[in-house]
């Protein structure tokens, strides 16, 4: 899919730390790890994002980091079901699924059923949903190709289609995630690296609020790694609002001309 | 095509962006307050608006609202009117699905119902359903309230609510003749509905 030459920022890798309140405990030298890919610890994949993929939806998006691609569509506000209860505040109900060929062996996807309460969690507090009482927003993620750091995609795209869609929010929600391992902490990890960590951190927040949404943290962790890796985390949150913010921005003003 | 004028001053905004502080500006629609720190937020992608307040109102702040470049779909809210199809007569109650509200039509129906004492304004307890509607009319209510978790409360008692649209058993659009009668043109069978006065 191509994209327009690049007047916007296409990665969000964190600003290197210039004020340094603290040594990190991992310094450059002490490597137990090579990136396949060539980037950085601390360097992330470039991130593409496009809305209006889904013509039959309210809002979509589609994202594309690397080799994960996920498309969300949002359907909504609909009429809730008729053997839920009445509820003043609207209601949102997730479902992430994966392609039978997502994953290089086929029909891999059952570990993920977390995928959909997690992606629920990390939505409900962003939108406002005092604002269509008795009715039910719909959000369904599918995930076309599983490259590595599933999850923070599905979220962020999530959140770009929530946003087309028109469903009124206090901030766009934006997730990155990073592994441990052994000495080494890389942030947007590759399928190879999350199988290999030690330990894996996600965080979803909403830069402009600076709110976290959501954090997770699987595996072994010491309270100093914890800390470095959520400054790390949050710092490349707010870097991919932005290229989140320029794609909206782009996508409002040529549907206007 | 945006004026130029009127470009100068749209400004694309996202959710989550700040559009001044609470002060100095009233957050109007597809904006919020938050109120930990008192500044006004986006809530929509949309172009950036400022209305300037009524001159009389003793307050004096300009209104910004985001008009949305594609707001969410239409739902009802109370006191909107709206375009419905009755699906089922009872003796009580009738159904509808609501297909507009206001001028805008949903992308999925809603379900409303209009009780009987909902249905006109004067001799509400000697309404006969199956007089007023049957299954196939279009329609115009307004929403009383967001009723229950199945269906909207819909009322038709005004002179301007009521069916709007409805087909004879001969399968012919009817024309309305008074109040409470329609007549089919092409066997001149009058049926009784609870007819909306359109027009002047």
């Amino acid at each position: 899919m191509a994209g327009k030459p690049g007047t916007t920022p296409t990665t969000y890798s964190p600003s290197p730390t210039t004020q340094k309140t603290r040594r990190p405990i991992f310094n450059e030298n002490d490597v137990d790890w090579v990136r396949p890919d060539g980037r950085g610890f601390h360097q992330c994949r470039p991130a593409f994002f496009r809305t209006g993929a889904v013509n039959a939806a309210s809002g979509s998006a589609y994202a594309e980091f690397g080799n994960t691609k996920v498309i969300v569509s949002v359907f909504g506000p609909r009429e809730s079901k008729k053997a839920m209860m009445y509820s003043d505040i609207g209601r949102l109900n997730c479902s992430v699924s994966h392609t039978t060929f997502a994953t290089p062996v086929r029909g891999q996807g059952s570990e993920h059923k977390d995928f959909s309460s997690m992606l629920h969690k990390s939505l409900e507090g962003a939108i406002i949903l005092e604002t269509f009482p008795k009715t039910t927003v719909d959000v369904f993620a599918l995930v076309l190709e599983s490259g590595g750091s599933d999850l923070p995609v599905v979220i962020s795209c999530a959140s770009l289609a929530l946003a087309d869609a028109g469903i009124l929010m206090h901030d766009l929600v934006a997730s990155v995630s990073l592994s441990c391992l052994g000495k080494n902490l890389v942030i947007d990890p590759i399928l190879e690296e999350e199988s290999y960590q030690d330990g894996g951190l996600l965080i979803t927040c909403m830069p402009s609020r600076y709110e976290v949404t959501q954090l997770t943290v699987t595996g072994e962790w010491s309270t100093p790694k914890i800390n470095e890796g959520m400054q790390l985390c949050l710092d490349a949150c707010s870097k991919l609002a932005k290229i989140m913010r320029s794609c909206l921005k782009e996508a409002t003003s040529t549907s206007q001309e | 095509m945006e004026e130029a004028a009127a470009a100068a001053e749209a400004v694309v905004v996202t959710p989550g962006e700040v559009l001044g502080k609470a002060s100095q500006v009233r957050a109007g629609r597809g904006a919020y307050v938050a109120p930990h720190n008192n500044l006004v937020y986006a809530s929509l992608t949309g172009f950036r608006r400022t209305l300037s307040p009524p001159p009389n109102s003793p307050d004096q702040r300009p209104t910004v609202e985001v008009t949305g470049h594609k707001a969410h779909g239409a739902v009802p809210e109370p006191g909107s009117v709206v375009i419905a199809r009755v699906t089922r007569v009872t003796a009580r109650v009738a159904s509808a699905d609501i297909m507009c509200v206001g001028p805008k039509s949903v992308r999925e129906k809603f379900t409303g119902s209009i009780r009987q004492q909902d249905v006109r304004a004067t001799e509400i307890d000697k309404v006969d359903m199956h007089l007023s509607f049957r299954p196939g009319d279009i329609i115009r209510a307004v929403v009383l309230s967001l009723g229950d978790a199945r269906a909207y409360y819909l009322s038709t008692a005004k002179n301007e609510l009521g069916v709007v649209s409805a087909e004879s058993t001969a399968g012919e659009t009817m024309v309305p003749i008074s109040w409470t009668e329609m007549q089919c043109p092409l066997t001149g069978q009058i049926e009784q509905r609870k007819v909306a006065k359109v027009g002047g």
